[in-house]
């Protein structure tokens, strides 16, 4: 019975990501339609319009599943073998220097607005 | 329609086994999905498979990231009191990552003279890739790529992340999850439950946040930059 709820759930999933990527065409944004279809479920699910019982488990299933999704778009990295060369080194290096960047200002900034904060928890 | 049906069922068997694996040695270089995207790779070069067969049977298992973006809607929802308590510091932690992810990428890769499609396949680093790869292909970038760069971004957080927080004085649990959910999504989430249930909880809710805004700023800052 569980999984045919999962079946269910995962299928009003697409209907929504599917929903999203209309409403990106008709628009023409340049957000994905998947993310206009995260939003949607979002204020649906906050303003209660959409019961949190009818995703759960279907979006559960299909979470703890995600990086397998993936695998397919990665394996295309077959057709850049220059990837593997030193000039891929050098985006890889690029890569860390900027994430390493990236979390020091995320974590400052946020610290500092913390102290601002009538909380300011530990 | 065979063949199809052959690569999903190898694709999910490897993931499956892969995952057996993982929880029997929890290295982070064992990661599932690195273990089984170099298996697939490994087995369509060793049975000189091109990749357009492959994906035959490939896009039905990409097809289930539309939905799968649209499902973190529901971690989302279930931690928005954390959310709504640190509003300001969570908002404006990860507007700065964002920025600090988008700008120092260009300027670094100006700086190395990378090529143009590196550069635009780069935008998306610091964003969960099931997001990444529609923003990519959105702005021009090789998708493909993308994925390996969001990769990179992630380990970094893994491997470097807890040396960086001590360093940088980033000492609470808010400061540490927004952290590593900004610049490494989800595998930097997964380190940040080393640190705690609010640490892991902050750096899930930045990971959502910096792939909602950065699927808007990302073309933006394309467009701006004329990159």
């Amino acid at each position: 019975m569980k999984l045919v709820r999962i079946i269910v759930q995962i299928a009003v999933l697409f209907i929504i990501s599917f929903i999203g990527e209309e409403i990106q065409s008709l628009f023409n944004l340049p957000i994905p339609g998947s993310i206009i279809g995260l939003i949607l479920l979002f204020c649906g699910l906050s303003f209660n319009l959409f019961p949190e019982k009818w995703v759960e488990d279907g979006a559960k299933f299909i979470l703890a599943y995600l990086p397998m999704f993936f695998i397919p778009a990665t394996a295309g990295v077959i057709q850049y073998p220059s990837l593997l060369s030193f000039s891929g080194a050098v985006l890889v290096v690029v890569v860390i220097i900027s994430s390493l960047a990236t979390m020091a200002a995320a974590g400052r900034v946020s610290e500092f607005f913390q102290r601002h904060d009538k909380e300011g928890e530990r | 329609m065979i063949q199809a049906m052959f690569m999903v069922i190898l694709t999910v068997g490897i993931f499956l086994v892969m995952g057996r694996v993982y929880r029997r040695l929890p290295n982070p270089v064992l990661v599932p999905v690195l273990t089984s995207t170099v298996l697939v790779v490994a087995i369509l070069l060793v049975f000189n498979i091109p990749y357009e067969t492959y994906m035959t049977g490939g896009q039905w298992i990409d097809s289930f990231l539309g939905p799968a973006v649209v499902a973190l809607a529901y971690p989302m929802y279930r931690q928005r009191q954390v959310l709504k308590a640190h509003m300001m510091p969570v908002i404006f932690g990860v507007l700065a990552g964002l920025c600090t992810a988008l700008g120092s990428g260009l300027l670094f890769a100006r700086m190395f003279g990378v090529d143009r499609a590196s550069i635009l396949s780069m935008v998306p680093k610091s964003l969960t890739t099931p997001v990444a790869i529609p923003v990519s292909s959105e702005i021009g970038g090789i998708p493909s790529m993308t994925i390996v760069f969001t990769m990179v971004a992630g380990f970094t957080g893994i491997i470097f992340g807890p040396l960086l927080v001590k360093s940088f004085r980033i000492k609470s649990s808010l400061g540490r999850g927004i952290a590593f959910g900004s610049a490494s999504h989800a595998l930097g989430t997964s380190k940040a439950f080393e640190y705690g249930e609010r640490t892991a909880s902050m750096s899930s809710v930045s990971m959502s946040l910096t792939a909602i805004f950065g699927s808007v700023l990302g073309p933006l800052f394309v467009w701006l930059f004329h990159i």
